[in-house]
């Protein structure tokens, strides 16, 4: 699938701010087997003093910019082109969760896709004695396979809520309200694959949203997504699984960036000296491009 | 402590010898005397010394070593139910004796450590050699929070991770040294060390001179030449970077500040601009080029690694991956300080350097390996079991940290269980007997055990070991009582040779070269805690003159609705200051303020200033509770008057005229024109009570020079003349604005050079009008705008010089 992905961050502030600097992470990059990016660029008003664009650890896109003069909002616009194809899941070759862990020790590396990141309690998603209790009902014979049953029980078992939690909440806390969006999902799901010693990790991005039938697609009301990465052994490798929509990722699924939970990919993180406070808003676009028009 | 007191009662043998009752424990090596009870060689003279001194002597000589260590003002911090407390140091008065040719062993051991940690660090951040063959596990170094994945591949600008390293050393039954923690992040202790070492040779001097035993100032400044080395060829300027004040050993980091002669800074001091770290100074951006810093790495940059840090500089990552500072120690080297590591080394070194390790860890077992976790449960009452992370030296980790044989079975079933189910969480580690060292204890010496920490730091010949450090003494037989946080004492450490040492001192050598130090390197933050200590200093006086003059006529009269004596009080009532009560509330917390300052700025201040302010705080909060109004808060006010003048006499006859000097200079000027300016409004305003205008000369200190310069008594225009509108007198208005102008001149211009700051502007205009001013003018309500405006100043030079 071909799409044309708008986004548009704006910050309000109650005081105008000086001396901001920021990292901001929303540029989808290329990743072989999943997605190709045709083109994209991302802009901010005010311009800032001082941008640099590099890669973090995990391989995402960062653009560092920092704007010195005083300002009382920040407008953040990316858009990009991007070509969406990940592979089929073919047979299930994923071992049960016993064996994944001697398997897991045999990978000698601390690449950025290495498992090894993946298994550690992190900030947002960490180690839950509740939650492990809970993902040990979808212990099945394949870590593939108790990797979508979890996928499957959260979709089932939360509900979706847009007030219930913050960007700051914990996966214990959400999973106490049994509330939340796409983040707190994805970190549930996370949390409970740490616990079975199955390495998890968060996937930020964007998804296609299909009007109703007869209902024209409404501008801007999409959102970015969130969902779970799941490290099925050394030959199904990774594989990602949207708890919010009880489904593997397809095609309508664009990555953004991948992180040991939110924090690792945050679409902007930064520090600046206003004494009121900031609002934020963001706008989002999932454009399916028709081919015969390219 | 029973057997203690006893001693202390007990009537003087007639031949005391500090040996009587020294009982080393059997299995355990004692450091001073051999299994057989004979002090060893090293020792003989030195005990020899302590003996001839006698027990009355030897405790004058050690209460010399307190009192200079209180003189100096050194204090550690303590986490307790109380909150953050300032402790005195406490120093173990008997040093602990090494032999020259034991230390070089030592000294081996730990270069070889240190230049293995180096190579461990740049595979772990770079080629991951030691994880492709397996000898590391991938899963404990990425579950480490203190790998840093942002510094992931980053080769330091200085071309070294490893600069200053700690390691903590104990001897185990068999005389051999073991190594019971690594210090790699930022190291502490350094400077507490040099202090021991001061407080060790007051008391025992004539020993220690006659004793050949290695100096300890030519580790610092070697390590010094190579900060500045590494930050000539970075091009910038060397700072130390503190957590702050709050931290536990802040007062280190002022004091090695100090003695270097190194920038201390905190967080908010440093931005980054164009990829460079710069400090914010009152003459602008500085680059700095190598950064010392005493911050866990994790908070060092709120925007890449910790979020939730306060006291970190957004950007500093950046300016490390651009290669343009260089951080001592890098950050990420905390790595190195992960419990579970010390199993993994003798492989490491092995494969990376066909060596031994010369000096071994304490024998260590990750649990997540399953050979030995088998062996940590199967020897559990010889283990410490705690968090195989822990970054902490197990004997301070009290928390979480075990000794297998002090469980009970509950507490064991549910620990051992724990480790089945998550071994690689947990270290088992061989549970450490340490050897004794004397503690002079009432008239006696008597066995504690003792750990030694000692330090290395990276020059361009490569590592340098300071040939002492420090020990620390438990304050039991308990050998896990060596914690400073739980009662523990820390002793001087000496190297003693049996030729003579080198002498060594921090002064310049002849054939050095030297260039003084510029002005404008004053940190932004530093100048506006220097500008507010004198201000609130300069408050506290005013203050205490106005409620001195008021309580000398209460006494005489007894009359508080006195119209003037009620005209005070409506005066002050304003400011916080409530004349009912001898001491008010509103004056301490002015000095308070003050304290609060000066602590922002310790590395600034000599230990006889910190120590005057620190001594007026004791007595102003003394006074509070025991002070009438009256004759008694007269009095009361005199002293405190008088300790003030010592502080400031201090400021003003000892403190180099640095920048840091005029902006103290700065903020007592704007104060006392202030001050002086609406006093004067109050109380020679038209229908002013009768007495006001004496009262207004005793408060301006000017009684005398009245008498002198007018013929006349006291009247509106005179006072006037003498308080506002006189040159050469300095409690006048116009006296504060001629220094204010003088000053200001004096600082670093912002901006485009030869052009004068609006600040400087400013204080010319308002110094010019009040020159051309007649007493006539100033009615109450202009020497009210006036005060405003000498106010409005300290704006204009905040934003010139804070920014």
């Amino acid at each position: 699938m071909l799409y044309d992905i708008r986004l548009h961050l704006s910050y309000d502030y109650d005081a105008a701010a000086g001396g901001g600097r920021h990292q901001v992470r929303v540029l989808p990059p290329t990743i072989s087997g999943v997605q190709r990016v045709v083109a994209a660029s991302l802009s901010f008003a005010p311009a800032p003093s001082e941008r640099a664009d590099f890669s973090d650890f995990f391989g995402n896109n960062v653009t560092s910019i920092a704007v010195r003069d005083a300002h009382d909002a920040l407008d953040i616009r990316m858009s990009a082109r991007v070509s969406v194809s990940r592979p089929e899941p073919g047979l299930d070759v994923s071992p049960g969760i016993d064996r994944l862990k001697e398997e897991l020790c045999a990978v000698r590396s601390l690449a950025p896709d290495a498992p090894h990141h993946f298994l550690a309690a992190s900030d947002h998603a960490g180690i839950d004695a509740a939650i492990t209790a809970y993902a040990q009902a979808s212990i099945a014979g394949s870590t593939a396979g108790t990797v979508m049953d979890l996928c499957n029980r959260i979709h089932r078992d939360f509900t979706y809520d847009g007030k219930a939690t913050t960007v700051q909440t914990r996966a214990s806390d959400a999973f106490g309200l049994k509330r939340g969006v796409c983040q707190d999902f994805s970190h549930i799901m996370i949390s409970g694959l740490r616990g079975l010693g199955i390495p998890a990790g968060y996937v930020s991005g964007f998804l296609r949203t299909i009007p109703p039938k007869g209902k024209p697609r409404l501008e801007g009301a999409d959102a970015m997504h969130a969902w779970v990465k799941a490290w099925c052994g050394r030959d199904a490798g990774w594989q990602e699984f949207d708890p919010t929509n009880g489904m593997r990722a397809s095609n309508d699924h664009i990555t953004v960036g991948y992180g040991r939970d939110y924090s690792d990919v945050a679409p902007i993180v930064g520090v600046l000296k206003t004494t009121g406070g900031q609002v934020g808003e963001q706008a989002v676009d999932v454009i399916p491009v028709a081919l015969e028009k390219v | 402590m029973a057997k203690g007191n006893q001693k202390k009662i007990r009537d003087k043998p007639l031949t005391h010898s500090l040996l009587e009752h020294y009982q080393p424990i059997d299995g355990v090596v004692d450091e001073m005397v051999d299994a057989s009870g004979n002090p060893r060689p090293v020792w003989q003279d030195f005990i020899e010394a302590l003996e001839q001194l006698g027990p009355e002597k030897l405790g004058q000589r050690f209460a010399r070593a307190d009192q200079y260590l209180r003189d100096a003002g050194v204090y550690y911090r303590v986490y307790d139910k109380a909150g953050a407390n300032e402790r005195e140091w406490p120093l173990a008065h008997v040093p602990l004796l090494i032999e020259e040719r034991e230390w070089a062993d030592i000294s081996a051991g730990l270069v070889q450590r240190a230049d293995l940690f180096e190579e461990i660090l740049a595979d772990i951040y770079g080629s991951n050699r030691l994880i492709d063959k397996g000898i590391l596990p991938a899963g404990l170094i990425a579950a480490s929070p203190e790998y840093l994945r942002p510094v992931v591949g980053v080769r330091p600008a200085s071309g070294h991770f490893l600069h200053m390293l700690a390691f903590e050393l104990g001897r185990g039954p068999d005389g051999r040294w073991w190594v019971l923690g690594d210090r790699t992040q930022a190291p502490s202790g350094a400077g507490f060390a040099l202090e021991n070492r001061v407080a060790t040779t007051r008391a025992l001097s004539d020993i220690y001179g006659e004793m050949h035993v290695h100096r300890l100032a030519g580790f610092f400044r070697r390590f010094r030449d190579a900060l500045i080395g590494m930050a000539k060829v970075s091009g910038g300027r060397v700072a130390i970077l503190t957590p702050g004040p709050l931290n536990e050993t802040y007062y280190e980091h002022a004091y090695i500040a100090r003695y270097l002669g190194i920038m201390l800074l905190e967080g908010e001091d440093l931005t980054v601009s164009g990829g460079r770290l710069m400090v914010r100074t009152v003459s602008g951006l500085k680059p700095v080029g190598v950064l010392w810093r005493r911050l866990d790495a994790a908070f060092a940059d709120p925007l890449e690694l910790r979020p939730d840090s306060q006291i970190g500089t957004p950007g500093l990552v950046e300016a490390i991956r651009q290669g343009a500072v260089s951080a001592v120690n890098a950050l990420g080297s905390g790595l190195l300080e992960t419990r579970a590591l010390q199993s993994f080394l003798p492989r490491i070194a092995r494969e990376l350097r066909g060596e031994e390790l010369l000096l071994p860890s304490v024998a260590t077992w990750w649990c997540g390996q399953e050979s030995e976790r088998r062996h940590v449960l199967a020897n559990f009452d010889r283990m410490v079991v705690g968090p195989a992370l822990s970054t902490r030296l197990a004997f301070e980790d009290d928390e979480s940290t075990r000794l297998g044989s002090t469980l009970s079975d509950e507490e064991r079933a549910e620990l051992v269980a724990r480790i089945e189910r998550d071994g690689g969480g947990f270290v088992g580690q061989e549970a450490v007997t340490l050897s004794t060292t004397p503690v002079y204890i009432g008239g006696w010496l008597e066995p504690r055990p003792a750990s030694l920490r000692v330090y290395l730091a990276r020059t361009p010949e490569g590592w340098t070991v300071m040939p002492g450090g420090f020990a620390r003494i438990g304050f039991s037989l308990d050998p896990t009582a060596i914690a400073m946080q739980r009662g523990g004492q820390a002793a001087d450490v000496w190297v003693v040779s049996d030729r003579p040492v080198e002498r060594e001192t921090l002064l310049p050598q002849e054939h050095d070269s030297f260039t003084r130090t510029m002005p404008g390197n004053l940190p932004s933050r530093a100048a506006e805690n220097l500008t507010w200590l004198g201000r609130y200093i300069e408050r506290s006086e005013d203050t205490v003159r106005i409620l001195r003059a008021y309580h000398v006529r209460l006494a005489e009269t007894s009359d508080p609705e006195m119209p003037l004596l009620a005209d005070v009080r409506d005066y002050l009532e304003p400011f916080g200051i409530d004349v009912d009560s001898a001491i008010p509330l509103g004056l301490i917390s002015t000095l308070d303020s003050a304290v609060y300052s000066a602590g922002q700025i310790r590395d600034r201040f000599s230990p006889d200033g910190w120590l005057a302010l620190k001594d007026l705080s004791k007595t102003i909060h003394q006074f509070a509770t025991t002070v009438a109004p009256g004759d008694d808060a007269t009095r009361a006010m005199t002293v405190i008057l008088r300790k003030l003048s010592g502080f400031s006499g201090l400021l003003h006859e000892n403190m180099y005229r640095f920048t840091g000097w005029r902006f103290l200079e700065i903020g007592r000027r704007l104060e006392r024109g202030i001050q002086i300016a609406r006093t004067l409004a109050c109380l020679t305003r038209t229908g002013a009570p009768d007495g006001a205008l004496d009262m207004m000369l005793e408060i301006g200190d000017s009684v005398m020079t009245h008498r002198r310069q007018y013929p006349v008594q006291a009247g509106r225009r005179t006072v006037i003349d003498l308080l506002a509108l006189d040159p050469l007198n300095p409690r006048s208005i116009l006296f504060q604005l001629e220094r204010l102008k003088a000053e200001i001149g004096l600082l670093p211009t912002v901006g485009g050079e030869g052009h004068m700051s609006p600040a400087a502007k400013e204080i010319l205009q308002l110094n010019t009008a009040i020159a051309v001013m007649e007493p006539s003018d100033m009615t109450a309500n202009a020497l009210d705008d006036l005060a405003g405006e000498i106010g409005g100043l300290y704006n204009s030079v905040a934003k010139a010089y804070f920014g």
